[in-house]
């Protein structure tokens, strides 16, 4: 089974009286346990077929289907419902909540999702760990550094045990060995946890781990990197 | 999701612009403590005068002829109460009762060597209990004795604007039940002072026998006055004093000007009490208001991670609950320290204010009055008007489209 399915996905935004098509009819499947990065230049289309794949918006056509389900006509509150139970998410700008602390941040998605307190504890103190934070875990965002704040968003996103992890520009706002240590962590949570990252990136790390890469060029497929497997 | 953890967040989120969040408790506790203020300034007027009128001047109730119109002081056999004995026996039978006083009206003048000014002249008992208030408002002189038929009480009021005291000596002229005037001279025994300015400045007490024979009134009396022990009292209490040919009024219809005024003034107080509720939820839907579009971006990340309007909705309201919660402690703190400072020192409206109140018994320095009821009510009505002003930030956040909130990035 897929963990996601894009067919035929139309996105358009009008701005005044110009109507922009971000995304031009895209088709993609990415198996579970992916790790895979999309790429191509500014405008491309990257972020936009992100928000798409994580139920953040909805395609003008086309279809999208997470793990097996049908998720483009979802109301607001099933999409909520989706996102929080198979989808995680990294930010290019950490995105941490800043008035939590690194436990509390990645404590968050559990109570959304109603996980009982042991196990909260047990799963917050485990994603610390492994992204090695476990001392860090009483700080709040704005005394951690960048690389530090984009570890606990990391542990974040995973914490539900999503079925796929989406990316944007993760790697933008940290420096080569932060970089570097970001990516080999997500590789190795991959390989762990057999949950899928999807990537949407200008940076030559990210797609040096990649296993598939994906290029996009003016909101067109222009290699679905499916030979890369 | 849990909601401690929602209010955790709302709560923290207030310390991230403290001064904002301090200037809006500030505005919660300035605004309730002014309602606080202004509701027990209310009660107090309202209780002090109502209170200083009837164990001043009207008593709980009075029993007296069907035809009697107080405010002309008619001294017209027909119009006064014959065989009040008998009332003033079967009235001290009834539980409930405190006092009884028979009271004889008339209008007349008193007059010194150099000016005239028109007085109530009331007639007593003096040894009635109903007038201990103002045998222990006296300030100069003694109080009247039972058979003093040459002394009379004048208020300090009257006494400082005619330059007279206790010792000096008056005339009075007075309407007599003829229709013609009597007059009379008379050394002021005691000089008394109740702060209220209405009494201080315009009755003249004697004793209830020189009144009678003066007036020519024999030995009948303007009214019967009875004091209960309560105000709840009075209607059980009158309802057993009513009978053939004499009327029984209570307080309530005693004090009907001024009940109607509360009641209208209220209204005008409502009002006040509306615009400072609304400019304070003015203020705290701006502050949550610029609070959700800095926070547009974190927002949409909750939004991302799964968290649903409503739960976001629930927590701006939380935050404004915890400012409303704040500020409302500090409210009902300064509100009682400042009505409780009003109720010991007063609020000295001064004697020309106070003298405009015609027909109500208005002192001349007011207080305060604890009502905690009506504080309970005042902060209960801030926290909805609060929760209600928060609700436009709280649905506009709840409505961000994630793609959108996360643009903010």
């Amino acid at each position: 089974m897929y963990a996601i399915e894009l067919e035929n996905v139309v996105r358009t935004y009008q701005i005044g009286d110009v109507m922009t098509h971000a995304l031009d009819g895209v088709s993609l499947r990415f198996a579970e346990g992916e790790f895979t990065a999309v790429v191509g230049p500014s405008g491309s289309g990257k972020t936009t077929m992100l928000q798409l794949m994580g139920c953040l918006d909805r395609p003008n056509s086309g279809v999208v289907i997470v793990g097996g389900q049908d998720v483009t006509n979802l109301n607001a509150n099933k999409r909520a419902d989706l996102r929080r139970e198979k989808i995680g998410f990294i930010f290019q700008f950490f995105a941490l909540v800043p008035v939590l602390t690194a436990y509390e941040n990645v404590e968050l998605p559990l109570l959304l999702n109603g996980v009982n307190s042991r196990e909260r504890k047990q799963r917050v103190d485990e994603l610390l760990n492994a992204v090695g934070l476990e001392d860090r875990s009483s700080h709040r965002p704005d005394q951690m550094s960048g690389g530090e704040q984009q570890r606990v968003a990391i542990a974040r996103a995973l914490a539900p045990r999503p079925l796929l992890v989406l990316a944007d520009e993760p790697t933008a706002n940290l420096d080569t060995d932060n970089g570097t240590q970001a990516m080999e962590i997500m590789q190795r949570l991959n390989s762990e946890t057999g949950t899928a990252f999807v990537f949407a990136t200008h940076d030559p790390r990210v797609m040096v781990h990649a296993r598939r890469v994906i290029e996009l060029q003016d909101g067109r497929v222009v290699s679905n990197g499916e030979s890369a497997q | 999701m849990a909601f401690n953890k929602l209010w955790v967040i709302a709560f923290r989120d207030l310390g991230r612009n403290r001064r904002r969040s301090i200037l809006t408790i500030l505005a919660v506790t300035l605004g309730l403590a002014v309602l606080i203020l202004m509701s027990s300034y209310i009660a107090g007027i309202i209780d002090g005068s109502i209170s200083d009128s009837i164990y001043l001047n009207t008593g709980h109730l009075q029993v007296r002829t069907e035809g009697y119109e107080p405010e002309k002081a008619s001294l017209q056999w027909q119009d006064l109460l014959e065989n009040w004995n008998e009332i003033q026996v079967r009235a001290s039978a009834i539980e409930g009762v405190e006092a009884i006083a028979p009271v004889l009206w008339a209008r007349g003048f008193l007059t010194t060597a150099d000016e005239t000014i028109g007085v109530r002249i009331t007639g007593i008992d003096p040894g009635s209990g109903f007038y201990d208030p103002i045998r222990q408002s006296l300030v100069a002189g003694e109080y009247l004795g039972a058979e003093d038929r040459g002394g009379v009480l004048v208020g300090k009021h009257l006494a400082d604007s005619l330059g007279i005291n206790a010792g000096s000596k008056i005339n009075l002229l007075v309407g007599t039940s003829d229709g013609e005037m009597d007059e009379d001279t008379f050394t002021v025994r005691g000089v008394f002072s109740t702060g209220v300015l209405t009494y201080d400045e315009g009755t003249v007490y004697m004793t209830l026998s020189k009144a009678q024979a003066l007036t020519g009134a024999g030995d009948r009396i303007s009214a019967m006055i009875v004091l209960t022990e309560d105000t709840e009292s009075a209607e059980p209490v009158a309802a057993a004093l009513r009978g053939q040919g004499r009327s029984v009024v209570t307080w309530q219809d005693m004090n009907a000007l001024i009940l109607q005024a509360v009641e209208t003034g209220m209204s005008f107080y409502y009002l006040l009490y509306g615009i400072v509720i609304l400019v304070v939820a003015v203020i705290i839907t701006n502050t949550l208001l610029m609070s959700v579009f800095e926070r547009t971006r974190e927002i949409g990340i909750l939004a991302a991670l799964g968290m649903k309007g409503r739960q976001i909705r629930v927590m701006i309201l939380l935050e404004a609950g915890s400012l409303a919660v704040l500020g409302i402690i500090g409210g009902i703190i300064l509100g009682s320290l400042v009505v409780w400072y009003l109720m010991v020192t007063g609020i000295p409206i001064g004697d020309q204010i106070a003298s405009m109140a015609q027909g109500f018994a208005m002192r001349s320095v007011l207080y305060t009055k604890f009502v905690p009821g009506d504080m309970v009510g005042l902060s209960v009505a801030m926290l909805v008007i609060v929760l209600l002003g928060a609700l436009y930030p709280a649905s506009f956040a709840a409505r961000l489209e994630p793609v959108e909130a996360l643009h903010a990035l």
